[in-house]
């Protein structure tokens, strides 16, 4: 059987094999997945020959964008036999992505002219051909994956504004380019996001759980006021779909003063909270994260997390990191062992106080500020892994509403399907 | 290697009144058995099995077959007695798609409000005839040694 070839390879890279062999306690699913979320896909003219659009979930709407910088109408990601999602995107050939083609009549991912898994693309949920009642399409107000809801209420953020965005993010640059090339709203209407998750729930079995996520707003009496108030509105909009007054949801929001918190916790169906340091280490954190470091500090938002498992409870309260970030050039860790002996160290702390730690693999993004650089090794992020699910096995700590199936974008949480 | 059920494997399977059970190894290697009436024929000699509840011990193990290749045994019982025992391997999950809403849909027209967390897809690789009537007629045939004196001592 023919398939399509590319032998381009990063320089005296350790391969999958390798790493399965090397961590044969680790599932080589998930080993594979982050190398795919590392290096990306390629689909195939085969691949996209199969694409059917009435049946496959196309790219949606994403708050962040996409390796090659463009928006076409692909696939939106892709799902494993063990029911992980991998959630990437298309990649320039330049760049050794793994290739998605068609074998023997099935999509697989291709490395190096070899089968590697077959693959299945995610199933497009129904609502995604329907508008709401101002007439903006479904598609634009939440977008899906395999079992959950994304509604990016905003792609606002103020640290944008001030030229001191998180320099791995390229939030504002994709919305723009959202808004113009497919007339993407930049602030959705809570009546919208209640009419969009109205029809989604219509569809049985679709969906187990939301996430809620958008820049951060910085104005208000408090800072983050005005942020928390628009969550607020969104959230009672979306709690009149359901019979209790909790539904499963995550907010991926700034960090929240306790009053704050409070409020969104008692005023809305909100059961989880999460508030991305990024990255791990004030030094780190005061060079990536600049408008994050001067609004808040480093200290004080790891506090707020802290504080926020008294309002939601263990296990309910997370921070996400973009994994690989803190060996950017010129200011990161030199070499792996350290940068994981340090963040896992400061997630050991986050842990103690009941405090989740997750990771994303870093995509050096065209519209970001790190543009240009490359993320670390599959090892790393391997290890990067098996540390962050070892702390919630070692302090008993769940991750029920950011795991393999209520997200799919960490592979630590894929883990925990095993806790 | 995968090999196919047979009709009367099918039809015990499609049967409600059949007992069936699901053992699976956990992390120490230790076997789990339950019943597991959700046990049921799939596409191409495969055999699906219904996973209920994301966090049961079951479904962890899957998981973990899945992922290191672990195998899983299958006993069946008949009304009638007969009995077989299935080994296999747990080849993929649908947690979403297609085939994972039509069972929920149907699972949930079957029992109430209840959720469904996985459609385990087992490939089996060996079937046992477990029938204790076959089982005694093959020790018997292979092992004539094998019984107690007095069952063949002269009576009186
Ligand atoms: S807080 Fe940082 S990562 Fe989040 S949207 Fe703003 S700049 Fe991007």
């Amino acid at each position: 059987m023919a398939v399509a070839l590319n032998n381009r390879r990063r320089e005296a890279e350790v391969t999958l094999t390798e790493i399965v062999e090397k961590y044969p306690d680790f599932p080589r699913l998930v080993a594979l997945k982050i190398d795919v979320q590392r290096r990306g896909v390629h689909y195939t003219e085969r691949a996209e020959s199969v694409v059917d659009s009435s049946i496959h979930q196309m790219r949606s709407p994403y708050i962040f964008g996409s390796r090659d910088g463009q928006i076409r109408p692909l696939p939106e990601s892709l799902i494993l036999r063990d029911g992980t999602s991998i959630l990437t995107d298309p990649t320039p050939l330049e760049q050794n992505p793994y290739l998605v083609d068609l074998v023997d009549g099935r999509l697989a991912l291709i490395n190096e002219g070899e089968v590697v898994e077959f693959v299945e693309l995610w199933p497009k949920p129904r609502y995604y051909d329907k508008q709401t009642s101002s007439g903006v399409p479904m598609s634009h107000i939440a977008s899906a994956r395999p079992q959950r809801l994304n509604i990016f209420q905003s792609s606002f953020c103020h640290f944008w504004a001030e030229k001191q965005e998180c320099r791995f993010c390229d939030i504002v640059n994709h919305t723009k380019q959202q808004k113009d090339e497919l007339g993407v709203p930049t602030r959705l209407k809570p009546r919208d996001v209640y009419e969009t998750v109205r029809e989604a729930l219509k569809e049985p079995g679709r969906f187990t759980g939301m996430c809620l996520t958008a820049g951060s707003v910085l104005k208000g009496e408090e800072i983050f006021d005005r942020e928390v108030d628009y969550y607020i509105e969104t959230l009672q909009a979306i709690g009149e779909n359901f019979t209790t007054k909790k539904f499963p949801s995550q907010l991926i929001a700034s960090a929240f003063n306790e009053k704050q918190l409070a409020r969104l916790y008692e005023q809305t169906g909100l059961m989880s909270y999460t508030s991305d340091l990024e990255v791990l280490g004030e030094k780190m954190f005061n060079w990536i994260c600049p408008g994050k470091a001067q609004s808040v500090g480093y200290r004080e938002w790891r506090q707020r997390l802290i504080r926020a498992v008294d309002i939601f409870g263990r296990g309910n309260v997370g921070t996400g990191l973009v994994g690989g970030v803190e060996l950017a050039k010129p200011s990161g860790f030199t070499n792996e062992d350290d940068a994981l002996a340090s963040t896992l160290a400061e997630a050991e702390y986050l842990a103690e106080h009941g405090v989740t730690t997750v990771y994303i693999v870093w995509v050096p993004r065209p519209g970001s500020y790190f543009r240009d650089q490359q993320n670390p090794s599959l090892d790393y992020f391997v290890r990067l892994a098996r540390g962050l699910h070892n702390l919630r096995v070692k302090y008993g700590l769940g991750v029920d509403f950011d795991d393999y199936r209520r997200c799919g974008n960490h592979p630590d949480t894929d883990l925990s399907r095993l806790l | 290697m995968a090999v196919q059920l047979t009709n009367e494997i099918i039809d015990l399977l499609n049967n409600q009144e059949t007992t069936k059970v699901l053992a699976t190894l956990d992390a120490d290697g230790f076997p789990h058995a339950a019943l597991k009436q959700s046990l049921q024929p799939g596409e191409n000699d495969t055999i699906l099995y219904l996973e209920f509840l994301e966090s049961s011990r079951t479904n962890k193990n899957l998981v973990r077959s899945i992922w290191f290749d672990k195998k899983v045994a299958i006993a069946l019982r008949g009304q009638g007695g007969e009995c077989y025992q299935i080994k296999g391997t747990p080849v993929k999950t649908h947690i979403a798609g297609p085939l994972f809403q039509e069972h929920y849909a149907a699972v949930r027209e079957k029992h109430g409000d209840v959720d469904l967390a996985a459609v385990w897809v087992i490939e089996p690789e060996e079937i046992i005839d477990e029938t204790f009537a076959v089982r005694r007629a093959e020790e018997e045939a292979a092992h004539p040694l094998f019984l107690h004196l007095d069952r063949r001592a002269r009576q009186g």
